[in-house]
């Protein structure tokens, strides 16, 4: 099943998140609990686990992206 | 924003966030961790830990280095203690740790709603132990007294940073008041634990640091927790640098050797972090 995977808000009141590095390939597999991205905010940097299995279908945001919460930043096909 | 140290990395799982947050606006209760914007978030959400904020979630003081709201308080909600025992339970927490928003406009800085959340714990959750981490509270002894006739298992006062840097990290605070709070309460209450907690990458020298640890010693402080200064915007205290992870191994060793009896110490340490392991309990009932 295709399904999108968004910015998460990672803090209250965040609008914006800067995804710094993609951790797997558009047609890469990926298992529940797998670092798919990391965000970079003020204090930390967030990797953003998988909550399923799936693949990266298509990425819609780069590395280094400045995305709105909410905002899309891969198709992904999960089971 | 400064590029961040590899050691700075944290997970995020969002089923396991939204969950816990979801309980949290169900009983209308307010968490530190998301208050403060703390990095651990992701992590203790993810575990089922919260540490809990009472007495609403806007404080009366602006010190630099905090992302809690600073405006005029909410009024004390009188169901906060019911709700915050009934959310405990839900969560099957076997230790808990309730903070505040200082509350210079309450008499008692609070400490009245801290002995209702006590006492409703001890009702409803009677294994669960339970640490407070209270604002000095302007300094009453009364306030402190009515903490302490609580029974809380650990009693927790942070100082936030070394002497030299009170005036501009915490303006409104004051080191010998925070001081004196700590050794009240060893005096009054030996068997309940007290435990304290500073950041590093302030600014402090090493110099500073070993006189407040020797301070802290004086007055009788059981527990340590040391951790990364983060700056929550471009507007708060600036950073002045990442402290290693090797630097912070060597403070903990320091503070061990010193005779502090637990100290926790490394990036990511925030003052009740895993705050069950001072006690030697896990934080989750098995």
């Amino acid at each position: 099943m295709k399904k999108n995977v968004v910015m998460p808000s990672l803090k209250e009141n965040m609008k914006e998140g800067v995804l710094c590095a993609w951790l797997k390939e558009e047609g890469e597999a990926y298992k529940k609990g797998d670092v798919l991205f990391e965000v970079e905010t003020e204090k930390v940097v967030s990797q953003v686990k998988a909550d399923s299995d799936g693949v990266i279908v298509k990425k819609f945001a780069e590395e280094g992206d400045s995305v709105d919460v909410n905002a899309i930043v891969a198709e992904v096909s999960e089971n | 924003m400064s590029k961040k140290p590899d050691w700075l990395k944290v997970e995020y799982s969002a089923a396991a966030v939204n969950e816990v947050a979801a309980l949290m606006k169900e009983l209308k209760l307010n968490t530190v961790c998301n208050e403060a914007n703390c990095p651990n978030l992701g992590e203790c959400f993810g575990k089922h830990t919260a540490t809990f904020m009472i007495l609403g979630s806007r404080c009366t003081r602006n010190c630099t280095f905090c992302n809690v709201t600073h405006a005029r308080p909410e009024p004390v909600d009188p169901s906060e203690p019911k709700n915050l025992a009934e959310a405990v339970k839900k969560l099957g927490l076997k230790h808990v740790v309730i903070t505040q928003v200082t509350r210079d406009d309450l008499k008692d800085g609070g400490a009245g709603q801290f002995a209702a959340c006590l006492n409703e714990l001890h009702e409803l959750c009677p294994n669960t132990t339970t640490e407070v981490l209270i604002s000095d509270m302007k300094g009453s002894k009364e306030s402190y007294d009515t903490v302490l006739a609580a029974r809380p298992n650990v009693l927790n006062h942070n100082v936030e940073t070394v002497k030299e840097l009170y005036s501009v990290v915490r303006p409104q605070a004051n080191y010998e008041r925070s001081l004196e709070l700590l050794r009240y309460c060893k005096e009054k209450a030996p068997d309940i634990l007290t435990k304290t907690g500073f950041m590093v990458g302030l600014g402090e020298t090493e110099e500073q640091i070993d006189s407040l640890m020797d301070d802290l010693l004086k007055v009788g402080c059981d527990i340590l927790t040391i951790g990364q200064y983060l700056q929550p915007s471009e507007k708060h205290y600036k950073l002045v640098r990442y402290v290693t992870p090797e630097e912070f191994d060597a403070l903990k060793e320091k503070a061990l050797r010193k005779g502090f009896k637990y100290v926790a110490s490394s990036p990511l340490v925030r003052s009740s972090y895993r705050a069950a392991e001072a006690l030697g309990v896990s934080g989750k009932k098995e």
